[in-house]
């Protein structure tokens, strides 16, 4: 919402400066976005008279025109369509900074004819958007006068940022109710003429709703101008206009727009020579209806729309826009002008339907004073004879009474849920000067709001306007002192769990990202995802359709985007949602990585290499063990999803749980990324981690042994199928009191191997508990460990 | 007869210690071993002699000459520890390597900006003993609005640039929450009245608006909060989002102001801003100034949200905030721009983001091991 500071003080009597209103606006509520003097920009600017303009010998479009400030003569190239002699126009000298341009003006040969200087369009200065010609001022004006004297541009522009329960600061006078209210001055008396009308109106309303529907237009006023003459505005009103960002068309409709703005009332004008017969009438539409709007569109409307017609059909959406076809012109001498109360609601579900936006749809939305429409009807019939002359009829209208609205309340409320402790006489005058009206019966106040804030509905509403008013720094600071004295974790397990991996992942090199949970279709797709719930109807671009069901395209993405500009070695992850449908517990939060590139780089000191399954499967290891999952508790399997390697994947689990797949992306899908070596990635659905029956805080007893280990080696032959690590798990299993640990040495396929066969190197420690084992156990131990490889896996000793 | 035989013997011990000082390698002293003490020793010669004496003289140059031979091992044990030494020198004079050299070893990876603001969050609000929760971000209308006091015609709906998902059966659509005060819903209806005394909730997480430009992303990251209990006021709201600030900012003296604004879903609803000042190139610095920033959206939780969940307005009030989590992040840290927050630029992520082991907390410090 834009207005002028002079046009503010129309309607606020105060002694208060500019900057002290700029500053008290937001106190109440009303947030300022901006403020800006055009002036200030426009000093340089100066009124000139044409006093000689030849056509340019090197160019059609162009004059060469002399122009005269009062002392000093100028030559300036112009190509504007509307110079002429004997014009008076804005002229700006060399070295003048030009805003709408952004530039300082130099001097220049245009086709060979010297310029000294611009005449300006009101683009030019940031007035408006015109930029069809150059100013024309009025054949009066005084020459060599700054520009925004003559044009009493002289005059801060305030916008503020209106919340929507505040219509009724949409327009001037009712941000002068407030800050009166707000004890920074008056409100001036609204300068109402009172006219009854000459003659009886041309036309008349008829509202064709049912007595149940007739709540969609409660009240609808209306009267007939005659002999009027609809030229262009005065000039203070095409400036005021100009100022809030309203384009001047004509006088009527300048006046309508100018009341919207000056009292938040929208206004709609006919002519009446174009509406067939004498009754306009207000009713829902049927489907199929059309109507061609003054935005030049034509919409097809749908059933229950609320509209205006004539004797010939719609042409007008009540509230939102009005139509082509009746609409006012310059031509227009005959007008009738309407001012109606629509409901909110229906308004702004047709606004939306039809996407049809319009400063009077933002305004009957928010809802309107239910005693403007008397008032517009008077105060505009005033301000049209002013400007336009002719004659006035008498009223039509159809109203409904308002209902009354009476809310009961308790003065302590506002204590209650404020901590603000105020006299209840000064919440009764905070109110009292809003305009609420109140009785009270017995420390309950029976509160009536003011007509223009249909917002109010409640006991709280009330609170926030006396605290509004008595001012927010008045509320007092209480400490939220804790409840309860153990301190418990803040986060839930699931929180917890992604942190520690988290910072786990990232201690071994990984770099957390954040991306989008929607991708494109095509992708969603690879990764299984991509079903009709989990699209979007209005996604922001192609890219950005589908909700994704894994994070690892995105962070293939992500991967791609790094190597194009450079990057090498590439190890990310994020902690994120994907999805699976669209209910609640369809929505997963999975722990996804890639590493891309070499692990270790080639230096002066060491070969390089690659990134590979086991550097990722380690990375899962280590992050689940993290978050409390020991390794020993997971099992392996090679059936991870088909956008893996099938040779080069995995998934753990626990019982039937998948707790992480991971491994080489598959090479299809890689290419499709552009990514020419192989990215491995890895996915951890932590939710399926099975939660601890009890939380054990307190650890198991460490048994420590100060007696030496001992190490033993072993080769074995076994089938080439056979998965290493079940070595490891036999020879364990041999003693588990005394087998601490078995590490694989060596995995051999090749020369001196038969075919289907490999061999595997172990090394086993074994940590003696009571005393030092004999050699003969020791040799007992082998024995049994070999015995059980041999039983197990047919595997046989192999010399080392 | 002794006192010559001793000046020959101290002769003799004389010109052995100066072969052996003048000895150039280990094995021109072992010859000086061999010729004095060996089996046909000078030394060993005499020796062998003093059999022929009185027991007297016997005794008087055998213990002397049993110091001579004391004295000859020492020296030649010192010489040889000397030439060993000097060997040991020489060998680490050739051990020496150049150490301007640094092998590469990959970094260590970073967490992001925004995480880091939210552990932030947590441990902040911790302190004032709230929990952290969470919910969808696919959201059903009612969730997102309705119940908010959003009801479809709702002007602040507009305000909202919601995504929709494809209609289903029944025409009901669900949409990508756009703030993630559904939650606050959620956690409400949860709420067991027989038990109930006081919850305090946090809830960050991502949202959406279908909106893409330089300020703006069409997913983002936004922080609820929730208290609700029988005394709670605004004067509570204030305090505990005065030290919010406070606390996040690191600054004691941060100006932070209240004033009035509107949500569907508060009632009385407070804009909070907070105090700084703009340098001559345009940067903020967060403090005391001038200048006003607007970082986060409060209010007293609004009677007809309570009554929707079944929460009587009369017995129980609290407050809700909300803040853009990308905004307090990029104000914090100085980081200019929204859009490579989601971008995953290797450089801006070592740049902007922070190291595993600093775990920001109220007694490590929210900032860093220099806060």
């Amino acid at each position: 919402m834009k207005f002028t500071w002079k046009w503010l003080l129309d309607h606020l009597e105060t002694d208060r400066n500019l900057s002290e209103i700029i500053e008290t606006l937001p106190k109440i509520g009303l947030e300022v976005s901006s403020v800006v003097n055009l002036a200030e920009n426009l000093k340089s600017f100066v009124s000139v008279e044409i006093i000689d303009v030849k056509k340019h010998p090197n160019a059609d479009k162009l004059n060469v025109c002399k122009v005269f400030d009062g002392k000093n003569t100028f030559n300036v190239v112009c190509g504007a369509p509307n110079v002429k002699l004997g014009m008076k126009s804005v002229f700006a000298n060399i070295g003048t900074f030009i805003p709408g341009l952004n530039l300082k003006l130099k001097k220049g040969k245009i086709r060979g004819e010297e310029s000294f200087g611009m005449l300006c369009s009101e683009k030019e200065l940031t007035l408006s958007e015109n930029h069809n010609g150059i100013i024309e001022l009025e054949s009066s004006s005084e020459l060599g006068l700054s520009v925004s004297d003559i044009m009493d541009l002289n005059d801060p522009i305030i916008e503020i940022e209106i919340t929507p329960n505040r219509g009724d600061c949409l327009g001037v006078r009712g941000i002068a109710r407030d800050l009166a209210a707000a004890g920074q001055g008056n409100l001036k008396d609204l300068e109402v003429d009172f006219n009854d009308g000459e003659f009886d109106s041309i036309i008349n309303w008829h509202v064709d709703l049912d007595e149940d529907e007739k709540y969609l237009c409660p009240k609808i006023f209306g009267r007939s101008f005659t002999n009027l003459k609809n030229d262009e505005s005065p000039l203070w009103l095409k400036n005021r206009l100009l100022a809030v960002d309203q384009r001047p068309i004509s006088s009527i409709v300048d006046i309508t727009n100018y009341i919207m703005i000056d009292i938040g009332r929208p206004l709609h004008a006919y002519d009446i020579g174009k509406i067939k017969g004498t009754t306009l009438k207000v009713s829902k539409s049927k489907k199929g209806d059309k109507f061609s709007a003054l935005n030049g569109n034509t919409y097809e409307l749908d059933d229950n729309m609320l509209v205006i017609s004539d004797e010939h059909s719609v042409d007008d959406l009540a509230g939102i826009m009005g139509g082509q076809r009746t609409g006012v012109t310059e031509n227009t001498t005959r007008m009738f002008l309407e001012a109606a109360i629509f409901d909110p609601v229906s308004i702004a579900n047709t606004g939306r339907e039809l996407n049809l936006h319009s400063d009077a749809r933002y305004r009957f939305e928010r809802g309107l004073d239910y005693n403007s429409p008397e008032i517009a009807m008077h105060y505009a019939a005033a301000m049209v004879n002013k400007i336009c002359g002719g004659k006035i009829s008498k009223i039509v209208n159809f109203k409904l009474e308002q209902q009354q609205r009476i809310i009961k309340f308790d003065p302590d409320t506002v204590y209650q849920l404020t901590g603000v402790k105020i006299e209840n006489e000064l919440s009764k005058s905070i109110l009292e000067n809003l305009g609420f009206k109140i009785v009270s019966i017995e420390n309950i106040w029976d509160i009536t709001p003011p007509s223009w804030r249909p917002d109010i509905d409640g006991i709280a509403d009330i609170v926030e306007e006396i605290i509004r008013i008595n001012g927010y720094e008045k509320i007092p600071s209480i400490k939220l002192t804790r409840s309860n004295y153990i301190a418990k974790p803040a986060m839930s397990i699931k929180h917890r769990q992604a942190f520690f991996a988290s910072r786990i992942l990232a201690s071994r090199g990984y770099n957390e990202v954040i991306t989008f949970s929607f991708l494109n279709k095509t992708m969603a797709d690879q990764f299984n995802g991509g079903e009709f719930a989990l699209n979007l109807v209005n996604p922001i671009s192609s890219e950005l359709t589908d909700m994704r069901p894994s994070i690892i395209p995105n962070l293939l993405l992500a991967a791609q985007k790094n190597v194009n500009i450079g990057a090498q070695d590439l190890s990310f992850f994020e902690v994120g949602p994907i999805f699976k449908g669209d209910s609640p517990n369809e929505q997963i939060s999975t722990i996804t990585g890639i590493r891309y590139g070499d692990k270790i780089k080639k230096d002066w000191k060491k070969e390089a290499v690659q990134f590979d399954f086991y550097d990722i499967k380690l990375d899962v290891i280590k992050a689940l063990d993290a978050i409390g999952v020991p390794k020993n508790s997971l099992k392996v399997f090679q059936d991870a999803p088909d956008y893996f390697h099938p040779g080069r994947s995995a998934v753990f689990k626990i019982g039937k749980n998948i707790i992480a797949n991971f491994g080489e992306i598959h090479p299809e899908i890689g290419d499709t990324f552009g990514l020419n070596k192989s990215a491995i990635v890895f996915e951890i659905f932590y939710e399926n981690i099975p939660l601890p029956k009890r939380n054990k805080i307190s650890r198991p007893m460490l048994k420590i042994s100060n007696l030496q280990t001992v190490t033993r080696e072993f080769a074995f032959l076994i089938d080439a199928e056979i998965e290493s690590e079940k070595v490891c798990q036999i020879a364990k299993s041999v003693n588990k009191d005394l087998i601490t640990d078995v590490i694989i040495l060596d995995v051999y396929k090749g020369e001196k191997i038969p075919q289907n066969k490999k061999s595997i190197a172990i090394k086993v420690t074994i940590q003696p508990i009571q005393e030092t084992l004999t050699d003969t156990a020791l040799e007992e131990l082998s024995a049994n460990l070999i015995n059980a490889i041999d039983k197990k896996l047919f595997g046989s000793l192999r010399e080392i | 007869m002794v006192s010559e035989l001793k000046e020959d013997l101290q002769s003799l011990l004389n010109n052995i210690t100066i072969g052996i000082h003048n000895s150039k390698t280990i094995s021109e002293l072992e010859n000086i071993r061999i010729n004095s003490l060996g089996k046909k020793g000078s030394v060993t010669l005499y020796l062998r002699n003093i059999r022929d004496y009185d027991i007297e003289i016997k005794k008087e140059i055998g213990s002397y000459l049993n110091d001579i031979k004391n004295q000859i091992n020492k020296l030649i044990l010192d010489k040889k520890n000397f030439f060993k030494k000097e060997h040991l020198n020489e060998k680490l004079k050739l051990e020496k390597i150049d150490i301007s050299l640094t092998p590469y070893e990959a970094e260590i990876g970073t967490l992001h900006p925004l995480s880091r603001t939210i552990e932030e969050l947590c441990a902040i609000f911790a302190d004032m003993g709230f929990s952290i929760v969470d919910g969808p971000d696919i959201e059903s209308d009612y969730y997102n609005f309705t119940a908010l006091n959003i009801p479809e015609e709702h002007p602040a709906r507009q305000e909202h640039d919601t995504f929709y998902f494809q209609p289903d059966i029944n025409g009901q659509r669900k949409v990508l929450r756009t703030h993630t005060s559904p939650v606050q819903i959620r956690t409400m209806e949860k709420i067991d009245l027989k038990n109930f005394n006081e919850i305090r909730y946090i809830i960050p997480g991502r949202t959406y608006r279908s909106d893409h430009d330089a300020t703006h992303s069409p997913m983002f990251h936004q922080c609820e909060g929730l208290v609700l209990g029988k005394n709670i006021n605004m004067g509570h709201l204030k305090g505990c989002l005065i030290e919010f600030c406070r606390t996040y900012f690191n600054e004691d003296n941060l100006p932070v102001r209240f004033r009035p604004s509107y949500f569907p879903f508060t009632e009385p609803s407070a804009e909070v801003d907070i105090g700084c000042k703009k340098e001559n190139d345009g940067s903020l610095v967060i403090g005391e100034g001038e200048e006003w920033l607007e970082i986060l959206g409060s209010g007293m939780v609004h009677p007809r949200v309570l009554q929707g969940v079944g929460i009587d307005p009369s017995k129980y009030q609290g407050f809700a905030f909300g803040m853009g989590l990308e905004r307090l992040t990029m104000l914090k840290y100085g980081i200019p721009d929204l859009r490579p927050f989601y971008d995953s630029d290797l450089r801006w992520l070592k740049h902007y983001g922070f190291i595993p082991v600093d775990n920001p907390s109220l007694h490590s410090g929210l900032n860093g091991v220099f806060s």
